[in-house]
């Protein structure tokens, strides 16, 4: 979980480095012709310890998860210093485990919901905010940011005291609707009904971020094409098929893609409602890793799990980045 | 000239660091200067631990780094602590824990310093817990086990004069207790949480039944048995009794705390540990005097259920580098002065057989009453993976008591559960 969390919050340093450069080069460009081997060097001796600085920060972690991955490393071993090779041994105890598929399966179905709710109303939101009047839209603008400020277990357990059986505010409010079915009602007695509470606070967490960021991509579209468009007699749709959608496309399946690795890593949410309860049924992978890491002090079997975890975001993220890649090169 | 010392100075620093890593001096000796002391939220009373601590600082010369643990989440604190280079020096393990944190290596052997924590005086069921394959690992800090600790007003106002002697008279009790209080909508005759595994266990044992077997080594789960089931079915009878307005069956006791629950008034009584009542008394002053025990009763009218008998050990970890100050600090706290303050505040000392001192409230009473009858979980390195994580006994609850599994299903699950853990 560390090596994924690393990764990306790092990313955004990593970016910044490319930027540097025309400044860089530019002054190299010109001392060339003087030739000197320190100046050749020069630039890459001040990227270096950037490099070294993400190396280390993404790298380490990464290699050191892999490494572990075909240990024994239980609290005694991680205590005593000790290394214990087992090769493929934690492999074959998590794949041979059906619970793992089960997890998995869930954790992806999981994902994908989320991510998809999520950015579909993040881009409503966005499309919503283009035609609001200024002062609403600055209401609107407020208030997510203040849903986006609040701490990720602060919001959780206001939503606990929401779903609360006994004494949350929306089975009170149903049965004073007249849902009287609803009258210590809980929310959390299957797997599913569990998934969809901590899913629903999940995206509720995540719009504020979703919305800005395409809103920031529409309001750069020029209005004149939208004025082309009107000309034409273009319906709402047809206007956005032909005009929004073609200028943000990329824009989304960026967000699409770094929503993707945050759902999926999900954890604090997800434990603190219920523990990955009922009965497991709520389980999902970085859970089922903690479980094994740290309940159970299994880290090598952890670290497989996690190095699983990789592989099976690789494969649900691997379409965005070949798709990513080629819309850039075919801008260039 | 002045940088140049500096730089001597900073690379013999960075000497030492690096040389520091790989060394380990157990028993620091007279170097040490610090000791660093874990106990649990609750344990003992401000006032004893302020006063060992004071003694020892003085008597020694050693400062004491003493800090209060929370029980949640304590197993993978402990991991992270004992993991790293400056682990505490002296920490309190729960009994069920002690097992495998000894069977991997990560606890000091203490069986030759035996002598010096009263050994001759060591609680058994404590003792046995601290004992892996002949040694010692630790020193038994206290016991206590759960009793039923309830309102005197509310209970007299109810017409429930004496304590019940039978489950049959403690459910009748909760029964009058909820209709004298049915004007009141959020009022809980007894707060019971679906997921309260350790009264579960009371329960179990009452009707014969237990939670695992041992056969030639290998445990498996026992909770399929008929016996196991009556004592599911009992918890449900108690359960469904408890309140109109039932304690959600997903929750345990300590989330939230049912202390805090219990200080709110709206309760008639609890399933709890005397340092529960305690920290309701600190939160609402005025239930001192309106609040008492009695043993948690059998099916068999005029005895008293088995209980869970929870109670924590000291240990010193095996990586501390301040070994002979712990051993100091250990000493002292076994000693009679120290215990018989545990006993006054309420708990089985674990060094010290006199329990004079605790027999002098009810609570101290009804807990004196019940200990002999203490049982504790299965006493393998296992366990505490049983208890960590996902806890099978707390699933199986929940689906039966909300009906999502039914009994036989959900005490199968339970034990192949308990199985697998223990393999």
């Amino acid at each position: 979980m560390t090596a994924v969390k690393t990764t990306e919050t790092a990313a955004p340093v990593g970016n910044i480095p490319p930027a540097l450069p025309p400044a860089v080069t530019g002054g190299a460009r010109k001392r060339r012709r003087r030739g000197g081997a320190f100046d050749r060097a020069l630039p890459y001796l001040l990227l270096a310890p950037a490099l070294i600085a993400i190396l280390w920060l993404i790298g380490w972690p990464v290699v050191s998860v892999f490494v572990t991955s075909f240990q024994q490393l239980n609290l005694g071993e991680l205590v005593r210093g000790e290394v214990v090779w087992t090769g493929f041994e934690n492999y074959v105890t998590v794949l041979k485990d059906e619970r793992f598929w089960e997890v998995s399966l869930r954790t992806v179905v999981f994902t994908v919901s989320v991510v998809v709710a999520s950015v579909g109303m993040g881009l409503g939101i966005a499309l919503l905010m283009r035609v609001l009047t200024p002062w609403v839209r600055i209401a609107l603008q407020i208030a997510m940011l203040c849903a986006w400020a609040m701490p990720i277990l602060a919001s959780t357990t206001v939503y606990q005291w929401m779903f609360d059986q006994n004494y949350g505010i929306l089975n009170k409010t149903l049965v004073q609707l007249g849902f009287d079915s609803f009258a210590g009602y809980s929310w959390f007695s299957s797997g599913t009904s569990t998934l969809s509470v901590v899913g629903l606070l999940i995206i509720w967490q995540a719009i504020p971020f979703l919305a800005f960021s395409l809103y920031a991509g529409l309001v750069g579209i020029p209005r004149d094409l939208y004025e082309a468009a009107g000309i034409d007699g273009a319906t709402g749709w047809q206007t956005f098929r032909a005009v929004t959608w073609p200028e943000i496309r990329s824009l989304l399946m960026m967000v699409t893609f770094l929503s993707t690795l945050w759902d999926f890593k999900v954890f604090a949410q997800i434990w603190v409602f219920r523990g990955g309860g009922p009965n497991g049924e709520s389980t999902t992978l970085p859970v089922l890793q903690y479980l094994e890491g740290i309940a159970k002090s299994h880290f090598g079997v952890a670290a497989a799990i996690s190095v699983l975890m990789m592989v099976i975001l690789g494969l649900i993220t691997f379409q965005y980045l070949r798709k990513l890649l080629q819309t850039e090169e075919g801008k260039l | 000239m002045k940088g140049w010392r500096g730089l001597a100075v900073g690379a013999a620093a960075l000497a030492v660091a690096v040389s520091g890593c790989g060394t380990s001096t157990s028993g620091g000796g007279t170097e040490t200067k610090e000791i660093t002391v874990w106990l649990m939220d609750g344990s003992a009373a401000p006032t004893l631990t302020d006063a060992l601590n004071k003694e020892f600082e003085s008597a020694n010369g050693i400062k004491v780094k003493y800090e209060v643990q929370k029980w949640t989440g304590i197993q993978e604190k402990l991991t992270t602590a004992l993991a790293s280079s400056t682990p505490p020096d002296v920490i309190e393990l729960g009994n069920t824990q002690t097992a495998s944190f000894a069977d991997q290596g990560t606890l000091a052997d203490l069986t030759a310093d035996a002598g010096q924590f009263n050994s001759g005086e060591w609680l058994g069921g404590l003792k046995d817990s601290l004992t892996l394959n002949g040694k010692q690992y630790g020193v038994p800090f206290y016991a206590a086990n759960r009793t039923v600790i309830y309102r005197t007003d509310l209970l007299q106002a109810a017409g429930v004069t004496t304590p019940p002697a039978s489950r049959a008279e403690w459910i009748d009790a909760i029964n009058k207790l909820k209709a004298a209080n049915a004007s009141n909508p959020d009022f809980q005759a007894l707060y019971l949480p679906g997921q309260s595994w350790y009264f579960l266990l009371s329960l179990i044992w009452d009707e014969g039944g237990d939670i695992a077997k041992q056969d030639a080594g290998k445990w498996t789960g026992a909770l399929d048995t008929p016996q196991a089931k009556a004592g599911f079915e009992a918890y449900k009878a108690i359960y469904e009794a408890s309140a109109t307005k039932k304690v959600p069956a997903d929750i345990d006791e300590a989330k939230p705390q049912q202390m805090e629950v219990f200080g709110t008034g709206n309760v008639g009584m609890m399933v709890g540990l005397p340092w529960e009542l305690g920290g309701a008394v600190k939160a609402k002053p005025d239930l001192a005097d309106k609040t008492s025990a009695f043993p948690i009763p059998s099916k068999k009218a005029g005895s008293s259920a088995p209980v869970f008998l929870g109670g924590s050990n000291l240990a010193i970890p095996a990586s501390s580098k301040n070994t002979d100050a712990a051993k100091k600090y250990l000493a002292l706290l076994s000693s009679k002065k120290y215990q018989d303050m545990l006993a006054e505040g309420g708990a089985v000392p674990g060094t010290s057989k006199d329990t004079a001192k605790l027999a002098t409230n009810a609570v101290g009473k009804a807990l004196a009453a019940s200990s002999p009858n203490g049982k504790v979980t299965p006493v393998t390195p296992k366990w505490a993976a049983v208890e960590a994580g996902q806890n099978p006994l707390k699933d199986a609850l929940t689906a039966y008591l909300t009906g999502a599994k039914t009994l036989d299903q959900a005490t199968k699950d339970a034990s192949d559960a308990i199985t697998k853990a223990m393999a």
